[in-house]
């Protein structure tokens, strides 16, 4: 019954109707404030109030839901339903809480990596190496960030033949450790990967603070194929790098360290082969010497067996050649000899010596001829020619 | 392993080896002729795989936002 612009109800109804109306006007909600009254109870729940300097707002949790140690007068965020209790309490049923601002993150921060080391989550001894021969690659990163363009264009400029699997996830906000978490489970479970690389880029703190969350990082450290990080820029640090196996700087870093480059490999090839040949060349070349020496060695041995004997017999014809040619030689030389002594006799010059001499001219009657004697050549003129009787 | 599967990193490292025989103990001027015929083949088929190969990105199509 409802008396005029009221509605009766019992206090259960109240409780539902109200907790119906702010479900349906405020399902989730996100407040940032400061914490205050912070405690655990029964190693379960967890209860704190929101505040600013105007109001407060009373928090409850599961201690499974708390991802980062948290304290009074840290700055977070949470998100969470608001609901009325059936004592009629106001309160604010948290999903996630994170810390904001950098003195609260810093922290946060140190809190939970104080915690996690001493558990020996970043123990380097724990350190695995980026395979040798990596060519199934597991990516867990947003498809729009930059930094996954970045990497993905780096590894493709360096090398070729990978299979690169990616895992589309937040890499930042409350949602993106669960993500992330899921995707690591992912690869984890096929074990189609070798490697698995969670690509962020830089970004503010805030953005970073989700590789804070303690249950990622204890994810990252657990995970069976070993993991690469590059989460924010070099001076940004997250825990998530320290528990990762291997971290990088930049998503080009991460690339670098993940390929070899084509054109380095290239040139290397090219110059191992080089220097082969070149061995090649050398050992022919010391062989071939090595074996003249040998030819020299067997060839003189086989001078003095076989050839020398041989060249006595040509030495011995030698000299019988050499004795004809000295023989044939000195008849030549007995045979010039007579022929200057007859030339010798033939001499015009001898013979006008023995008094003769020599006519010469046309000899006809009136005409002049010349005669020549040993002292003398005389002109004299044809007066008459007689016969001459011969003696022979 | 076929040579058909071998990766890229794995050529590259049997090539590694084929070019370290000639400078070891076991070097042979009898089978170099013959190692360095297979090494350079081998070399061959590295450049070309520098050149050509391409990386296969599938971007999974599971959510992991659930």
């Amino acid at each position: 019954m409802s008396s005029a612009g009221s509605i009766q109800m019992t206090p259960t109804e109240l409780v539902l109707a109200v907790n119906q109306t702010l479900e349906y006007a405020y399902s989730s909600v996100t407040v940032v404030g400061e914490m205050a009254s912070f405690k655990v109870n029964q190693g379960k729940w967890v209860f704190f109030d929101l505040k600013d300097e105007e109001s407060s707002v009373p928090c409850f949790m599961t201690l499974w839901s708390l991802r980062q140690p948290l304290e009074d007068g840290m700055k977070v965020m949470v998100r969470g339903t608001p609901k009325l209790t059936k004592w009629g309490k106001f309160s604010l049923t948290v999903d996630t809480v994170q810390p904001v601002g950098e003195g609260s993150l810093r922290k946060a921060f140190e809190m939970l990596k104080k915690k996690l080391e001493k558990e020996g989550l970043f123990d380097p001894a724990k350190k695995r190496k980026i395979p040798e021969d990596l060519t199934r690659l597991g990516v867990i990163s947003s498809v729009q960030a930059a930094g996954y363009a970045d990497f993905i264009k780096i590894i493709n400029a360096r090398w070729g033949g990978m299979k690169v699997q990616v895992a589309h996830t937040q890499v930042q906000g409350m949602d993106a450790p669960d993500q992330i978490m899921r995707a690591l489970k992912y690869f984890n479970e096929r074990g189609e990967v070798q490697m698995i690389a969670i690509l962020r880029g830089g970004g503010s703190a805030d953005d970073l603070a989700c590789f804070n969350d303690e249950q990622l990082v204890r994810a990252v450290a657990a995970s069976k194929i070993p993991v690469i990080c590059d989460i924010g820029h070099e001076v940004d640090e997250s825990l998530s790098d320290l528990a990762c196996d291997v971290r990088a700087s930049t998503p080009s870093n991460a690339a670098e360290m993940l390929t070899r480059d084509r054109a380095e490999e290239l040139t290397k090839v090219r110059r191992a082969m080089m220097k082969t040949s070149q061995v090649v060349v050398n050992g022919a070349e010391t062989a071939r010497e090595a074996n003249r020496d040998k030819v020299k060695k067997i060839s003189h041995g086989i001078l003095i067996k076989y050839i020398e004997p041989e060249l006595s017999k040509i030495r011995e014809n030698m000299v019988g050649v050499l004795k004809n040619i000295e023989r044939v030689l000195s008849e030549r030389e007995n045979y010039v000899k007579q022929k200057i002594v007859m030339l010798g006799a033939l001499n015009p010059e001898v013979v006008l010596r023995q008094g003769y001499a020599i006519l010469s001219g046309k000899i006809s009657p009136g005409n002049d001829v010349k005669i020549t004697t040993y002292d003398a050549e005389i002109i004299a003129s044809v007066k008459k020619i007689l016969e001459r009787k011969k003696y022979e | 392993m076929s040579k058909a599967e071998k990766s890229l990193n794995e050529k590259i490292a049997e090539l590694d080896k084929k070019v370290e025989w000639f400078y070891s103990d076991d070097f042979k001027l009898e089978d170099a002729v013959e190692n360095y015929k297979n090494a350079a083949e081998l070399a061959k088929e590295i450049e070309g795989d520098l050149t050509k190969l391409k990386n296969e990105i599938e971007v999974l199509a599971e959510d992991f936002t659930k």
